[in-house]
């Protein structure tokens, strides 16, 4: 803290000391509570796993990613398949820019991202610089005041306001950017951004595409799994509860195969069926209560 | 924990004014310079004593961007009090103060209490909005109002619970009717037994579940 005050607001800050991170580059909140054997054991056949998954990928898009269109069109079977099994982390920048169109925006843009960054000037200047140091404020990368991270953040999100002036920059889109940054340079993440907000769908993405209800789905199979852990806690502790599912609870191999499974649609009418009968219960004992109240 | 009854309050202001730093230095009496910005709706809750009944007050804060607004709106409804911020060092903020009671005006019911603060008060030499202004402002709209610190927590306490006093003197004085719950009260379950001790709400089996 004494540090802190002695540098200057426009300086690069101080290197953060090292602290343990987490794959992703998140500081640890706490000592990892897995066993040690365990965790190598099931670290060792996840590391092989992935080793044969990224030798199958590589094949699959051909070298930077020439192959990904045909293969793409000749077995989307296949494709959607792999991908729901999980796209390897080390190719997942260039993946996702094949898969979102991104990088055909780019290659049909170029320069552009330059120009919007150099040469533009957004009304949302400050709102960005204000969110700044509040996104991933626990990544080592973002840590640093005015680092290469905060920086690159800044650039992608005040390109977007100029590009898209309609939208402009509304929070929520540092932590798209800046998942994004983790993956790819500047310029790749801000067309990917496009991509994803303005729905630059391409021909390769057809069938592919599974839009927001994965998401809803992702989510129900989350709370299916935790459902009887969940069911018995008090209000304030469920709010934190849902921010903090425990790590089995996240395993993709579990939980992905369990949100393929749900069937949204028809879940959802059965949800509001069981939702009338439950309200038409509690309608009749407040009534109950009105006659109740009434005879006293 | 049992409680004798339990407020609403709702957190809301401009974005960057302190919103939620002041919510974790009244619940967790600590000041965070680096945190997540929020997006949509936070929480937070605690326990605070007036004329030794217990009452729990649940704080729910929410995104100041313009963006959020249609969302943050639907927790005005059942709000019992409310803290509007603003930040002294940035003029802006105190400007939009009308527009945010105007919204608190059309989705809060008319008897939510209403407390202004001037938060980073800590920041006095960056001053741009004075007190008078902001007592001004409070007296017009019939508003309570301090200045307040998230970072060095002057006024955090005194604002939420003299809140709060205020929403138990409207109990009192029967300005509120407790049993609609659209004015953002609940009745706790076991009101008399702070003193037996050793009892929580689970015990309780009355009607109405999730507090």
């Amino acid at each position: 803290m004494e540090k802190r005050r002695v540098i200057d607001d426009y300086e690069p800050g101080p290197v953060p000391p090292q602290k343990p991170l987490d794959r992703f580059g998140f500081i640890k909140q706490d000592a990892s509570s897995t066993p040690e054997g365990l965790a190598k054991s099931r670290l060792i056949v996840e590391y092989e796993r992935e080793a044969i998954r990224v030798r199958k990928w590589r094949k699959m898009i051909g070298v930077g990613g020439n192959d990904w269109k045909h293969y793409a069109r000749r077995k989307p079977h296949v494709v959607k398949r792999r991908i729901r099994k999980g796209i390897p982390d080390c190719l997942r920048g260039l993946v996702w820019q094949l898969i979102s169109g991104s990088r055909d925006l780019l290659l049909l843009n170029p320069g552009v991202y330059e120009q919007l960054v150099i040469y533009e000037t957004s009304a949302s200047e400050l709102d960005i610089i204000r969110d700044i140091s509040r996104t991933f404020p626990s990544h080592v990368f973002f840590q640093q005041r005015h680092g290469p991270g905060q920086r690159s953040l800044y650039n992608v999100l005040k390109a977007y306001s100029v590009f898209d002036r309609d939208v402009g920059y509304v929070q929520g889109m540092g932590f798209l950017a800046g998942l994004l940054l983790l993956y790819m340079s500047e310029e790749d993440a801000f067309w990917l951004l496009v991509a994803l907000l303005k729905g630059a769908i391409h021909a390769p993405m057809e069938g592919l595409y599974q839009g927001v209800k994965i998401v809803f789905k992702v989510g129900l199979a989350l709370l299916k799994y935790c459902h009887n852990d969940l069911i018995k806690l008090s209000f304030e502790k469920l709010v934190h509860a849902l921010r903090n599912f425990p790590e089995d609870a996240m395993d993709p191999d579990t939980l992905l195969p369990m949100a393929f499974s749900i069937k949204v649609s028809r879940s959802l009418a059965e949800s509001k069926n069981e939702y009338e009968k439950q309200n038409g219960k509690l309608m009749k004992s407040t009534e109950l209560m009105e006659v109740h109240k009434q005879l006293h | 924990m049992s409680y004798a009854y339990l407020f609403k309050y709702i957190i809301i202001g401009d974005t960057g004014v302190g919103k939620s730093c002041l919510l974790l230095q009244f619940t967790d009496k600590r000041f965070q310079p680096v945190h997540d910005l929020t997006i949509g709706v936070e929480f937070g809750a605690r326990m605070i004593t007036i004329e030794n009944k217990p009452i729990k007050l649940q704080i729910w804060d929410t995104a100041g961007q313009e963006s959020f607004r249609s969302i943050t709106r639907s927790y005005y409804r059942g709000a019992a009090g409310a803290l509007l911020v603003y930040d002294i060092t940035r003029r802006e903020t105190f400007n939009h103060l009308a527009s945010w009671l105007e919204d608190a005006r059309q989705h809060a019911n008319a008897n939510m209490t209403v407390m202004l603060i001037g938060n980073k008060c800590d920041l006095s030499h960056r001053r741009a909005v004075s007190t008078e202004e902001g007592e001004q402002f409070a007296k017009e709209h019939g508003l309570i109002f301090m200045e307040a610190s998230a970072k060095t927590a002057q006024n955090v306490e005194e604002a939420f619970i003299s809140t709060a006093e205020k929403i138990y003197k409207k109990i009192q004085d029967g300005v509120i009717d407790i049993s609609n719950e659209s004015y953002g009260i609940k009745i706790g379950h076991e009101t008399h037994t702070t003193s037996s001790g050793g009892r929580d709400g689970t015990s309780s089996q009355a009607g109405s579940c999730c507090s």
